[in-house]
């Protein structure tokens, strides 16, 4: 915690940079909604919403809190990791996760000064409730996407160019940018079928109200499912990893 | 009963082979050729509770690899290894609990905090008792004089500082063994000393059986016993100091200042290692004449002022060991 509160500069600039994205974004969506047909089930003030808790979540979600596993590898330094009593991943897991609080902390000075430049709407204490457990879920499913991505580096010490990849295909199947729902058809299907809008769309179609209270089970049961097999994948990786480890140096 | 047992251990490390140039990178991507590299080849030894042992070769002999393999972050390609009772690599964490590391050129505390926040985060990792924690961080604060730069972040510490900071560390959950990479390399006279004498205090208070690497060796004279002394990944000398310098010290010099300029000064059964002006070095093997017998055949042919005796050191019986190989030094010695 003190590690991160030493850069006091940046929650300000953050929080800046917050507001004015947040106040581009209903611009943006405005100017596009003046000019077309809104669709049905997501009227203006719904889309403006939504896209704002995505920017939101978006502050905590596209942290790559296992960025340390790479840089530890690429410097050796895992090694110190690897001489105490302690299980590496999860230590990755706490610490990412401590530093994603971190920043979880900031949004709420945002999320206030959002809702005075623009009015979100604010859904019923349950919703809100199932809102928070399926972001959680989608926090571990990007939990889990960074952590292999940056399992990479046991094999290749470069994951750059992956990561660019799955940051572009994230973008636009997580449904962060645009919502999946206005998708032709066939892009939906793709984006239904990945486990990327597990982290955003899924929370934030449950906050707009899109996902109705009865498929509530069925989404989340989607979602624990995707956290299962990608947590399956990520032990089995990290021990193929963890068995060919050549520490670099010394 | 031995707490650390090696037998036969080896490690091999395969890496991929590449071409230089473009073309090298094109052909990597569809074949691919590996060249293995013998890091450690045979290594066998075995330690007591309490001892403290010197661990010496020169670079790339294989030092750093035999201890991760004691440390069980790299498994061994083959052999037999137990530390305290555990396979290190079979049971990292168990074997983790047991042992503190202290690297030289790597940090173990955490860059941003207060060297204090470190050791608190250690104690946790550890799962140290409150009580014995307290008691430990007295003990070293007053041998390393930690008090002046506790709240220090440790990036802002003097080398020096963060190597006590991190010897601490390594030593706040009572290890059964410590291992210490090249831990006084850098510093200077005065961190060096504190360092000696921490190690020293350590094992001789509190039983710690400690294994050093070094290419100080001072450090070596001035704390162990016993030195194990490898080469080429496999063990060449294994035995006490006094030993090696017995079997390898043969030749000690013989300072002669002269009274008189003697242009074709020459003793027999010596070797004139320098001259400058009237100071001249002779070399000579203490087996085949004494110092005595020496001193006089000098004096019956000239008129001295002067003379001293110059004891070979450990670290030029080391580096002649290094150069020459060891062969035992019973039936006469290497010239």
């Amino acid at each position: 915690m003190a590690r991160e509160a030493t850069y006091r500069f940046d929650v300000f600039t953050s929080i800046a940079s917050v507001l004015v994205r947040v106040y581009l974004l209903r611009m943006v969506w405005l100017a596009l909604y003046a000019r077309n047909a809104a669709p049905s089930d997501l009227p203006l003030h719904a889309i403006i919403t939504y896209s704002t808790v995505a920017l939101l979540m978006g502050l905590v979600m596209d942290i790559d809190q296992t960025r340390a596993l790479h840089d530890k590898l690429h410097d050796g330094s895992i090694a110190t990791d690897f001489m105490k009593p302690i299980s590496v991943p999860l230590y990755f897991f706490a610490d990412g996760t401590g530093e994603v609080l971190f920043h979880a902390a900031l949004i709420v000075p945002s999320l206030l000064f959002a809702l005075l430049i623009v009015h979100i709407d604010v859904p019923s204490l349950p919703v809100m409730g199932v809102f928070l457990v399926s972001f959680f879920l989608g926090y571990l499913v990007g939990f889990f996407i960074n952590f292999l991505l940056n399992c990479i580096a046991f094999w290749t010490l470069e994951i750059q160019a992956m990561q660019l990849i799955v940051t572009w295909v994230t973008d636009l199947f997580g449904g962060e940018i645009i919502p999946l729902v206005i998708f032709p058809v066939f892009l939906q299907r793709i984006a239904f079928l990945l486990p990327f809008a597990s982290m955003f769309s899924t929370p934030l179609l449950i906050y707009v109200g899109v996902i109705k209270p009865e498929r509530y089970l069925q989404v989340l049961g989607v979602q624990l499912l995707w956290v299962t097999v990608l947590a399956v994948i990520a032990s089995f990786v990290w021990r193929a990893g963890a068995k060919r480890i050549v520490v670099q140096g010394g | 009963m031995a707490i650390i047992e090696a037998v036969a251990l080896r490690k091999v490390f395969r890496s991929r082979e590449r071409q230089p140039g473009i073309g090298g990178a094109i052909a990597a991507l569809f074949t691919r050729s590996y060249v293995d590299k013998v890091a450690v080849d045979d290594i066998s030894f075995s330690l007591e509770r309490g001892e403290l042992v010197g661990y010496i070769g020169p670079n790339g002999a294989g030092k750093s690899t035999t201890i991760k393999m004691l440390t069980g972050i790299l498994v061994p390609t083959s052999g037999v290894l137990r530390v305290a009772g555990i396979v290190p690599h079979t049971h990292r964490m168990a074997n983790a609990a047991n042992i503190g590391v202290v690297f030289g050129q790597r940090s173990q505390l955490y860059w941003d905090l207060p060297l204090r926040e470190s050791f608190e985060l250690l104690r946790a990792i550890y799962d140290v008792p409150r009580d014995r924690y307290l008691q430990n961080m007295k003990h070293f604060a007053e041998i390393l004089d930690l008090d002046r730069f506790l709240s220090t972040p440790v990036r802002q510490l003097s080398l020096g500082e963060r190597m006590r900071g991190d010897f601490a560390a390594a030593m706040l959950h009572d290890p059964k063994i410590v291992y210490l990479d090249e831990p006084t390399i850098g510093l200077d006279v005065i961190a060096k000393e504190a360092i000696r004498e921490f190690i020293g205090t350590v094992n001789r208070e509190r039983g710690t059986t400690v294994i050093l690497t070094t290419h100080d060796l001072a450090d070596v004279e001035r704390l162990s016993r016993r030195i194990i002394l490898i080469d080429d990944g496999t063990v060449i000398y294994d035995g006490s100091l006094e030993r090696l310098r017995d079997e390898y010290g043969t030749h000690r010099t013989l300072v002669v200042s002269l009274a008189e300029p003697y242009p074709d000064f020459e003793v027999a059964g010596t070797e004139i290692v320098s001259r400058e002006a009237n100071l001249v070095r002779l070399r000579f093997n203490r087996r085949e004449i004494t110092a005595e017998a020496l001193i006089r055949r000098v004096t019956e042919h000239y008129h001295i002022t002067d003379v001293s005796i110059i004891e070979p050191d450990i670290e030029s019986i080391v580096r002649t060991i290094y150069l020459e190989g060891y062969h035992d030094g019973s039936d006469g010695a290497p010239s």
